[in-house]
């Protein structure tokens, strides 16, 4: 008898140092929970003040738990029938932690340039500080330094007034800036770039919604600068018609 | 089942649980057209031996076919009759592809017949029946329900009445109703758009109309002030259920509102109506237009009458309400989710085929400064990174109000933070968490009728245990709503090493402080709780539910050994992590 309640309480043991998993093979009360989603945040045909057709994607990809997760962003254009491939923005794969409630930090490595054969890309590590600031701006700044040594800042910043349940006005801006010069990509140092949009979004569903919307885009400092002495337009506008979407 | 009139005594109709509890009715409205006897089975089990079978079966829910987890053929299912004093003997059988469980909520029994899976047992696996064996040494109003992954959203749940050892119900009649809330989407989805979706079933958010509204009729520097502090903390006043009518149709007795679960009355009868809430996610607030309710139990334990017009049910909680209907007229038994998203109807008539008026949804309320009962709320320094509620009361009408009421343990207990605010787990921490147990809860604090409040239970009865407490525990609430994350002191139930301790036989005081902006019903297995409210005696729970920013303080005895949960009763919440357990050793 006393043998048997010391083997019960021996038994007992490893049990009481777990959360509370009372016997080996009995489930977990609560589990972990692993999930992830695909959002493309701008999926978009774009008309430009040059009457050119640009189609655009911004999209963010995740998997993991609370805490720790595995980040894909990507953007990119291709311009309608102009014979060039398409232009990849951005494609990047990070490692995200939430460090505060709101904010999480991430780090990785990514790639962009012409999508040809014959082009090479620029590959570059990026870290990022993105979440939802006071007053509900959601930002994504990044910074990311290429195999050349060059030094890149972006910020992203979008912000949504509800008009119904169902429908959004945002507006959204994006900041370019360049800490270095680069002749390898010609990049000229000092802001670059501003990019200020407007939009109408629509949901269908709370995974589907379209939009239309407006942008204005203008070259800044020593970039407008280097611009005009080529003989290019430092500024456009277009207008917008796409869908955010998530999976 | 039997319906029998006792008329020597107190007549009452036993398990009348429904309308459609057959016969009684038959010979009432031999007429009835109602189609909702033929969809419903409303079985009253109350053999010595009870089976029980789990199934997954097509059902009519509202007007839509969907797949609810049936008990006998039945969602909810079959209302469990038992009488104390009796051995409870229920044979649960699987017939489900996955694990199950039943959990007899409320009731005091020992450890491996909770039916919480990986706490008290294995589960029930497919096709095989565990036998629940147990003491009954209790009377009231209770439930069961599955402690299953997210079975319960899919009905798995049913009402647990156990007749007092004389019989005696305080009534002429008794009916039972158990509200619950039905989604025809999969809970797996709903969990997950909750995950990645922040607001995702939130349709009642404060548009930018609203706020011109507001500048026109209060000014812009008011309307600023205002929103600044939710701007700041990056919450919304109108997050009250996170889910919500829209996915949600709201259940009484399985029948939607358009179904309209009836029960009768004999005008000038005493009715006990044992009310429970066995929702996933939904708090209730209850009414009957026209009658005063008497409150005469709460969680099953009888409590000093208290007469009101409307009382919030938290999930998981039961009270019993008297009413004493006098005219030979219908009444609207209105359960109004407490976001005001939703509702469900049911009648207490004389005959059936009678329907009352029924009342509009109210307006949507906002948690702010008024409904956290509170005069003033400031924020403090925007540099930091987590909103923190100081709610130091500055009100004068508040003060005083306080001055006047008896002073409760919990407000001279200093709450202390675990480092850092609970971590990225917390979105916000209650700089001045205060009682509110004499506070309606939101959307209810300017109502012009009486509103059940926590303040004005009194336990009917002393309890045995009458020792002081020796030791005392600090719980938080904690969450973040953006990821989703609800926890415990920042940390879900697999980030957590070991089990809360309690020591066998001591006597404790479990101090709870909500870090949130949500409301939740924390629950604790095994063990009564004694509300520290200022009366005596103190009304005992089993699920007890805190509102924003509150702090509460109960008396356990740790009288029952072996490992028990304690958790969030809103389903989601626990899936996230609110979850504990507790190891009396």
């Amino acid at each position: 008898m006393y043998a048997k309640s010391l083997l019960f309480t021996t038994a007992l043991l490893p049990a009481v140092a777990m959360a509370g998993h009372a016997e080996e093979g009995w489930p977990e009360p609560v589990k972990e929970y692993y999930t992830g989603q695909v959002l493309f945040d701008r999926l978009e045909l774009t008309r430009t003040d040059e009457e050119e057709n640009v189609a655009v994607w911004d999209m963010m990809a995740w998997y993991g738990g609370d805490y720790h997760r595995l980040v894909f962003k990507s953007e990119g254009e291709n311009i309608q029938d102009d014979g060039e491939p398409t232009d990849l923005e951005s494609a990047e794969l990070l490692y995200g932690y939430l460090m505060s409630p709101f904010w999480s930090f991430q780090a990785g490595v990514g790639t962009r340039g012409s999508l040809s054969s014959d082009a090479s890309m620029e590959n570059y590590a990026v870290v990022s500080f993105m979440g939802l600031a006071p007053y509900w701006f959601e930002m994504d700044n990044s910074l990311m330094v290429n195999e050349e040594g060059d030094v890149q800042f972006v910020s992203e910043t979008e912000y949504e007034w509800q008009l119904t349940q169902t429908s959004y006005l945002q507006p959204r801006i994006e900041l370019t800036a360049n800490l270095t010069d680069s002749d390898k990509y010609e990049r000229q140092s000092g802001l670059s770039n501003l990019r200020v949009g407007l939009r109408y979004r629509h949901e269908i569903s709370r995974e589907f919604a379209p939009y239309i919307g407006v942008y204005w885009n203008g070259a800044l400092g020593n970039t407008a600068d280097e611009m005009k002495r080529m003989g290019e337009d430092t500024t456009e506008t277009g207008v917008v018609l796409g869908t955010r979407v998530w999976f | 089942m039997n319906n029998e009139f006792n008329k020597g005594r107190r007549k009452f109709i036993k398990s009348a649980f429904t309308v459609a509890s057959a016969l009684a009715i038959a010979k009432v409205a031999p007429t009835w057209a109602i189609p909702q006897g033929r969809k419903f089975k409303d079985q009253v089990l109350t053999k010595d031996e009870i089976d029980l079978t789990i199934a997954k079966s097509p059902l009519l829910v509202g007007n839509k076919v969907g797949t609810p987890i049936t008990i006998n053929g039945q969602m909810p299912g079959p209302l469990i009759r038992l009488k104390e004093g009796q051995r409870a003997k229920l044979n649960v059988t699987n017939r489900l592809s996955e694990d199950t469980s039943i959990h007899w909520h409320g009731i005091i029994l020992p450890e491996n017949m909770d039916g919480v899976p990986g706490v008290s047992f294995e589960g029930i696996k497919p096709w095989r029946t565990y036998k629940y064996r147990y003491d009954v040494e209790q009377n009231g109003t209770y439930w069961y329900h599955s402690h299953s992954g997210l079975q319960e959203q899919l009905g798995h749940l049913g009402p647990l009445i156990i007749d007092a050892k004389d019989g005696d119900i305080g009534a002429d009649r008794e009916h039972t109703i158990i509200l619950s809330d039905w989604t025809f989407e999969d809970p797996n989805e709903v969990f997950r758009n909750l995950k990645v979706a922040e607001g995702y079933y939130n349709y009642q958010k404060r548009t930018i109309f609203e706020t011109f509204e507001d500048v026109r009729q209060h000014g812009l520097e008011k309307t600023w002030k205002q929103r600044e502090m939710w701007g700041q903390m990056r919450m919304s006043p109108r997050d009250i259920a996170d889910v919500t009518g829209s996915t949600y149709t709201y259940l009484m007795n399985g029948r939607d509102s358009a179904m309209n679960w009836s029960a009768l009355f004999k005008p000038g009868e005493k009715v006990r109506l044992r009310i429970i809430n066995g929702s996933a996610m939904s708090y209730f607030d209850v009414r009957i237009p026209g009658l005063e309710m008497t409150v005469v139990a709460a969680d099953g334990q009888p409590v000093k009458p208290v007469s009101i017009d409307e009382f919030r049910i938290g999930v998981a909680e039961t009270y019993d309400v008297i009413v004493q209907p006098k005219h030979n007229k219908a009444y609207t038994i209105f359960a109004e989710s407490f976001d005001r998203s939703g509702y469900v109807r049911g009648t207490l008539t004389p005959e059936i085929g009678l329907e009352a008026e029924v009342p509009e949804l109210r307006a949507v309320p906002e948690r702010g400064m008024a409904a956290m009962g509170m005069g003033a709320m400031a924020m403090s320094g925007n540099k930091e990174e987590k909103g923190m509620m100081n709610m130091s009361g500055t009100d004068g009408h508040m003060n005083h109000e306080m001055m006047h009421k008896k002073e409760l343990p919990v407000e001279n207990i200093k709450i202390e933070h675990s480092e850092g605010g609970h971590g990225a787990a917390a979105a916000m921490i209650a700089m001045n968490p205060t009682s509110r147990l004499h506070e309606p809860g939101i959307g209810l604090d300017n109502v012009d009728h009486r509103v059940l409040v926590y303040s004005d239970l009194i336990g009917a009865q002393e309890w045995p245990d009458k020792r002081e407490p020796e030791r005392q525990i600090e719980l938080h609430l904690t969450g973040n709503m953006e990821r989703y994350m609800w926890s415990f002191d920042g940390k879900n139930y697999t980030e957590v090493d070991g089990p809360v301790q309690f020591r066998h036989g001591e006597r404790l005081r479990l101090v709870m402080v909500n870090d949130t902006m949500m409301d939740h019903p924390i629950h604790l297995h095994g063990m009564w709780m004694e509300l520290e409210n200022g009366q005596y005696p103190r009304p005992r729970k089993h699920t007890i539910s805190l509102k924003p920013s509150e702090k509460v303080s109960l008396l356990i005895s740790a009288d029952a050994p072996g490992s028990w949960a304690f958790h969030c009763h809103l389903l989601y919440h626990m899936k996230a992590g609110m979850f504990r357990v507790v190891n009396v050793a």
